[in-house]
């Protein structure tokens, strides 16, 4: 009797394991699937089409509404952290918070101003996804965009940050959009030093005022 | 043809003493990214011993382009409907065909040289004298683009000093005696022979494409703190990619298992 107590115990803890292995299968691996890289940016960039394309936000009066709401997508699918850090390179490290975040702001706005009016000129072209690379924590996902018959290739590269993969450069034509400016404050830093480049960001971004 | 034969033993007598110097030899501050190594940051580095000269042609050619082709460009565009000026373009692209057959073949791209080739005869009577560009259209055949700077590159030729030179813009040394080479497979060299008339040809070619690109150089001026190092980056970095056939799409990562 005992005997068979028991073994009802056993089987009936057997199925209660069961269900919970089953459970957990079902249950749990979707959220272990975590989002790949095109995943993370795809939906964004057609977020920031649509807005482009409805006819609600077209005109010069809805253009703070229209570059604020492109800009919330934007922040959140690039790290604009870690391209200040790269342009700016090893100094980056020697500079107080304080000075990151106030470079941060200033290139993220002349990101803003130079290319989020660019996009402003886009009239419905498809972008294509062509795929991914993942190696370890860096990514690049590979598209492109049809202009009077021409395929230009624009590449996201783009790392992981805990379990978000964030673009921290783009490529056109293969050439690197981060490379381009480091390249350019690599020289300002050796003449005018941080401040020096500070006051010419600032400078610039009032011309597009 | 004189005009240009002088500029150019000058260009090649003042720039040979510094083409055996090597990028790689260039006592250039290294650049690791943030975080040490990374893959994105693993590029050459910039040989530019004579910016300062290049700084200078560069203000002359920025010049030349605000005074002189934009507005020119400007009254051509709106003479010329964009059709005629597609055309147009079709037109000097098929013309140099020869350069592009060769290097090909140069490059032991055999294959590449007869999609050209083939090309060149489809664009040459079906596309009305190459204005059209039937054989991309009708047959999606694409053209193969190569040039002598590509080809020497790929035989090994480092690339030399960075120039940049009134009216052709940027271009490496190798580019440079590349360019020589090319002109030497080009058919208006020798169809044109007199200076005014090849000089014509190669302003139309370069007034129609700014037609074209309206605004191209402007905007990349006004986005950068710094336009020449800004247009010296991204055309070293295009150029590399071409030399290398690197597919942009494909080998960002070089050791991708």
């Amino acid at each position: 009797m005992k005997d068979l107590l028991t073994k009802n115990l056993m089987t009936k803890f057997s199925s209660a394991m069961l269900l919970l292995a089953v459970c957990t299968l079902v249950f749990v691996s979707p959220a272990l699937a975590l989002p790949t890289p095109t995943d993370e940016i795809k939906p964004k960039l057609n977020a920031i089409i649509s807005i482009l394309l409805d006819p609600a936000m077209k005109g010069e009066e809805k253009k703070i509404e229209r570059r604020a709401r492109i800009m919330a997508y934007v922040n959140a699918g690039f790290d604009f952290r870690e391209m200040s850090q790269r342009v700016i390179g090893k100094e980056w490290r020697e500079l107080t918070p304080e000075k990151q975040d106030h470079f941060q702001k200033l290139f993220t706005k002349l990101l803003e101003n130079a290319y989020i009016g660019k996009f402003e000129s886009y009239s419905g072209q498809e972008i294509q996804f062509l795929g991914e690379r993942i190696k370890d924590d860096r990514a690049i996902v590979t598209t492109q965009i049809e202009n009077n018959g021409q395929f230009i290739p624009i590449d996201y590269v783009m790392i992981k940050k805990d379990v978000k993969w964030m673009v921290y450069d783009i490529n056109i034509e293969g050439v690197s959009l981060v490379r381009n400016y480091m390249e350019q404050f690599k020289a300002i830093l050796r003449r005018d030093k941080f401040d020096g480049l500070v006051k010419l960001l600032e400078d610039k971004n009032s011309t597009f005022e | 043809m004189n005009f240009r034969k002088i500029f150019f033993h000058g260009l090649v007598l003042a720039l040979v003493a510094t083409f055996p110097a090597s990028p790689a030899n260039a006592e250039v501050e290294k650049d690791v990214g943030v975080e040490g190594v990374d893959s994105f940051f693993e590029q050459e580095e910039v040989f530019d011993p004579l910016e300062s000269m290049n700084r200078v042609f560069f203000v002359v050619n920025d010049k030349l382009y605000f005074w002189v082709l934009k507005p020119v460009s400007k009254v051509y565009g709106a003479v010329l409907p964009q059709d005629v000026r597609l055309g147009l373009g079709n037109f000097f692209v098929n013309v140099a065909a020869p350069v592009r057959v060769v290097n090909n073949l140069l490059q032991g791209k055999v294959g590449d040289a007869g999609t050209d080739l083939q090309r060149f005869l489809i664009n040459s009577t079906l596309g009305f004298a190459g204005f059209g560009d039937p054989a991309k259209e009708s047959f999606g055949i694409q053209a193969k683009p190569e040039d002598l700077g590509q080809t020497l590159g790929v035989w090994g030729v480092g690339e030399g000093a960075y120039l940049f030179l009134p009216l052709l813009g940027p271009l490496t040394v190798r580019d440079a005696f590349g360019f020589v080479g090319d002109r030497a497979l080009h058919p208006a060299t020798y169809i044109l022979t007199e200076f005014p008339e090849e000089a014509a040809y190669s302003g139309t070619d370069k007034v129609n494409r700014i037609s074209l690109h309206p605004g191209l150089y402007e905007e990349m001026k006004r986005n950068s703190l710094d336009p020449y190092i800004s247009i010296r980056q991204a055309f070293l970095e295009y150029r590399r990619n071409k030399v290398l056939d690197r597919d942009v799409r494909n080998n960002t990562f070089r050791e991708e298992q």
